[in-house]
């Protein structure tokens, strides 16, 4: 996952316990090799000390043998010697004669009496005398000229097996690994834990603004403020402050939504007198007509047909404004009905601007979802697209519900809704009311019934004006009689 | 093993005759003038003269035997001992039978050890078990390793049969080197130092059986037939002087004494027996053929 290869994204408690584990390592490889260097210098200081005084020995030992040219001598010297030097493991030693061939060797099947020194041999022995080493290869090169009196009576070429020596410098190395593994290993377990030990306060924290995203304000309880370090103490009594703060504003927002009802049903309530008012003078009209031509069956038919249709229509108006004030008598189903007396509580809006309501109500048998609320929202972004449109302009409300979802969809003509308005339906939005008397009330607690009803409200715009679909889930007949 | 432990609980309870022994071997570079009563006894490596413990057990055996301190000496070379035994620093010796036929005039004979109950030894000529040399003729052309320029077997017989075939040592052989010392014979031609060796046939035998080591990695191509061992001889003029006759004594007498039998064990040899100089005509015969061929 992408967000995996982020550092800056890890958690605290992965992120330290790997730094430290970085830090350990680099320590440790760091230490590791000033060691392993140290001890290899020394090693070779060592070593050329000893093979120094080897050689020193040696040539003591086989200078006059090589002198008077006695082959068994210097074999009995080299033989000899073979083990009889601390420190110094040759593989095989050659006297050569100044004419380049072997005097004596260690090894007289490999390197015979009177035979040359193989030049590839020779090659690898420092030309000027002294030791070269070769780790790789485990082996040590040492050659010396032996003179008297100035004059070269011969050399000496010895190879020296130095597997001990890189043996031990590979058990240190082991030692150093396993001992600055184990230190690392112990420091970043030890660190998580007590990261882990330490963060346990933010994860209370976090729990409570979590809570806070769900709607519920609560505050830490006092329990948890003695048991953490002063520093988180003083950030839960800040956060106390702020879900107190939080708290009340909350009060303070659903009292204003609730006040924002019932001024919106005033201004329905003015609406709906008008709309009642308008048809009284006909109807009064139609009652004068009958008093003076009752007798007529026509006339008294059409002034009563009259009389009815006016009369429905006060009706609907009251029917409507009396189910937004009380709420329908089932709160956890949703009609086609509960949705469709809508458009007469909004037909003063509509009516003084001219408004042409398209009305596509698709609901075709109850759903399982909270009616009142749905109805809310719905008459709210009504509405806010009435009052969005232009004069004469064209508003679209369609509802529809299948597998699961019921979607409303209002689209309005206006000039768009601004982004900051619309953020006020986000769900993830923050929970906060926008302070009274400002705008978007409406709009911030249709989110909220949205939210709370686990839907999500989407703002598009689809060239002119907005369209704000909202979709919300509901449960499907089978599941609600599973969980009868 | 018991040989290992009776050495060793001999090694221990000798410590102070092989102090001794060191002392008179060290002593011997003094003349002889400054301990009139001691006797002092040359050794050559015609047997197995590293062997520290033989030594001690030598020298406590012959002083006891003698009733005087004994002085052992060692030198490196067969002549050294020759010469030192010629000018009268030394009362006796043990040499090789070369240097005896060549001062045969001036030398007697006091005792000739027996080996296998015989006072003989075989001359053998050796090389290095990886050799593809079956006969003598085969080791044409290699690397000799002699033991000593006065050894029958170390030297004369190997010259003998090289002079029997009209040649000489650096006619033959590509090169040769003397190592003064049968066992470093051995070690030579056995470690591939040299790749044929002239060596007493005494010696590699005992040395089979305790060194197996190092003789399993030679291999015998030519055995000379049966000659004198190597004797233990005085000058002439002190023949008839009782501590010689007192060391001859001793010698052949040495079964008869525990001590004595220690040192035979140790040498591997049967005894001593008295001698005539007829015992070593055949290694005369050798040196005479050579040197009318030098």
């Amino acid at each position: 996952m992408p967000s995996l290869l982020r550092i800056a994204t890890w958690p605290l408690m992965v992120k330290v316990p790997v730094l430290v584990a970085g830090l350990m390592v680099t320590v440790a490889f760091t230490i590791s090799q000033v060691v392993l260097w140290r001890f290899a210098q020394d090693q070779e200081s060592h070593l050329s000390v000893v093979t120094s005084a080897y050689l020193d020995g040696l040539s003591a030992a086989i200078l006059p043998a090589i002198i008077r040219g006695d082959v068994w001598e210097v074999f009995d010297a080299l033989d000899r010697g073979r083990r009889r030097y601390a420190g110094v493991e040759p593989r095989f030693v050659i006297v050569e004669l100044p004419n380049g061939t072997v005097l004596a060797a260690s090894d007289p099947l490999r390197f015979p009496v009177h035979s040359a020194v193989p030049e590839e041999l020779r090659r690898q022995f420092p030309a000027d005398g002294g030791l070269l080493i070769d780790a790789a290869a485990g082996r040590a090169w040492l050659a010396r000229t032996l003179r008297t009196e100035g004059f070269s009576v011969g050399r000496l070429f010895a190879e020296i097996d130095i597997a001990d020596l890189l043996s031990d410098r590979r058990e240190i190395l082991v030692t150093l690994v396993l001992v600055n593994g184990c230190l690392t290993l112990t420091f970043v377990l030890g660190g998580y834990v007590a990261l882990k030990r330490m963060l346990q306060p933010l994860g209370v924290l976090t729990r409570y603004v979590e809570q806070i995203r769900d709607g519920r304000v609560d505050r830490i309880p006092e329990g948890y403020r003695s048991r953490v370090a002063s520093e988180f103490g003083q950030l839960f009594d800040r956060f106390n402050s702020m879900a107190r703060a939080l708290s009340e504003r909350q009060t303070l927002a659903s009292q204003l939504a609730e006040q924002e009802k019932y001024a919106m049903l005033g201004r329905l309530a003015s609406g709906m007198a008008h709309e009642v008012n308008n048809p009284l003078g006909g109807m009064l009209n139609a009652i004068d007509t009958i008093q003076a031509h009752g007798n007529d069956p026509a006339v008294l038919q059409t002034s009563l047909d009259f009389l009815k249709r006016g009369l429905a229509g006060i009706r609907n108006v009251a029917r409507a404004a009396l189910v937004t004030y009380k709420g329908s008598s089932d709160a956890n189903l949703l009609t086609q009905s509960d949705l469709d007396d809508l458009p007469f509580l909004v037909q003063h809006e509509t009516g003084a601007r001219r408004l042409r309501l398209d009305w596509q109500n698709r609901i075709s048998e109850p759903l399982a979802i909270n009616g009142p609320a749905v109805r809310q929202i719905t008459l709210n972004l009504l509405l806010n697209a009435c009052a969005a449109s232009p004069l004469g302009g064209h508003v679209t409300v369609t509802t529809s519900g299948s597998a699961g979802t019921l979607r409303i969809a209002v689209a309005d003509q206006g000039p768009g809704l601004p982004e900051d308005m619309a953020a006020l339906l986000d769900q993830g939005a923050p929970a906060t009311a926008p302070s009274p008397g400002s705008k978007g009330l409406g709009l911030w607690m249709t989110g909220q019934l949205v939210h709370r009803l686990d839907g999500r409200a989407d703002v598009e715009y689809p060239g002119v004006g907005t369209r704000v679909v909202v979709t919300l889930p509901f449960l499907l007949k089978e599941a609600l009689d599973a969980a009868a | 093993m018991p040989h290992g432990h009776r050495d060793r609980h001999r090694f221990w309870t000798s410590r102070r005759a092989i102090l001794c022994g060191f002392a008179g071997v060290v002593g011997a570079s003094v003349t002889r003038a400054n301990d009139e009563a001691s006797f002092s006894f040359g050794l050559t490596p015609v047997f197995l003269d590293n062997n520290i413990p033989l030594l001690s057990l030598l020298q406590e055996y012959l002083s006891q035997q003698l009733d005087r301190p004994i002085v052992l000496v060692k030198r490196r070379t067969y002549r050294e001992i020759s010469m030192m035994l010629l000018s009268g620093q030394l009362d006796a010796a043990w040499i090789c039978d070369f240097p005896y036929v060549q001062y045969q005039d001036r030398l007697t004979l006091l005792a000739v050890p027996l080996y296998k109950d015989r006072p003989l030894r075989q001359a053998y000529v050796i090389v290095n078990k990886g050799s593809k040399a079956r006969i003598f003729d085969d080791i044409r052309g290699t690397v000799h390793a002699f033991s000593d320029p006065d050894s029958t077997s170390g030297y004369l017989v190997t010259c003998w049969l090289l002079a029997l075939r009209g040649q000489t040592p650096a006619e033959f052989f590509q090169n040769s080197f003397f190592t003064y010392s049968h066992r470093n014979i051995i070690r030579a031609i056995g470690g591939g130092l040299g790749e044929s060796g002239s060596v007493e046939g005494y010696i590699w035998d005992v040395m089979k059986e305790r060194e197996p080591h190092l003789v399993d990695n030679t291999r015998i191509v030519f055995r000379s037939e049966w000659l004198g061992f190597p004797p233990v001889v005085a000058l002439g003029a002190s023949r008839d002087l009782p501590v010689t006759q007192a060391l001859s004594a001793a010698l052949l007498g040495m079964t008869s004494d525990r001590l004595g039998r220690e040192i035979l064990s140790l040498l591997a040899l049967d005894g001593f027996t008295k001698a005539s100089p007829d015992l070593y005509e055949s290694t005369a015969e050798k040196w005479r053929l050579v040197k009318q061929q030098s």
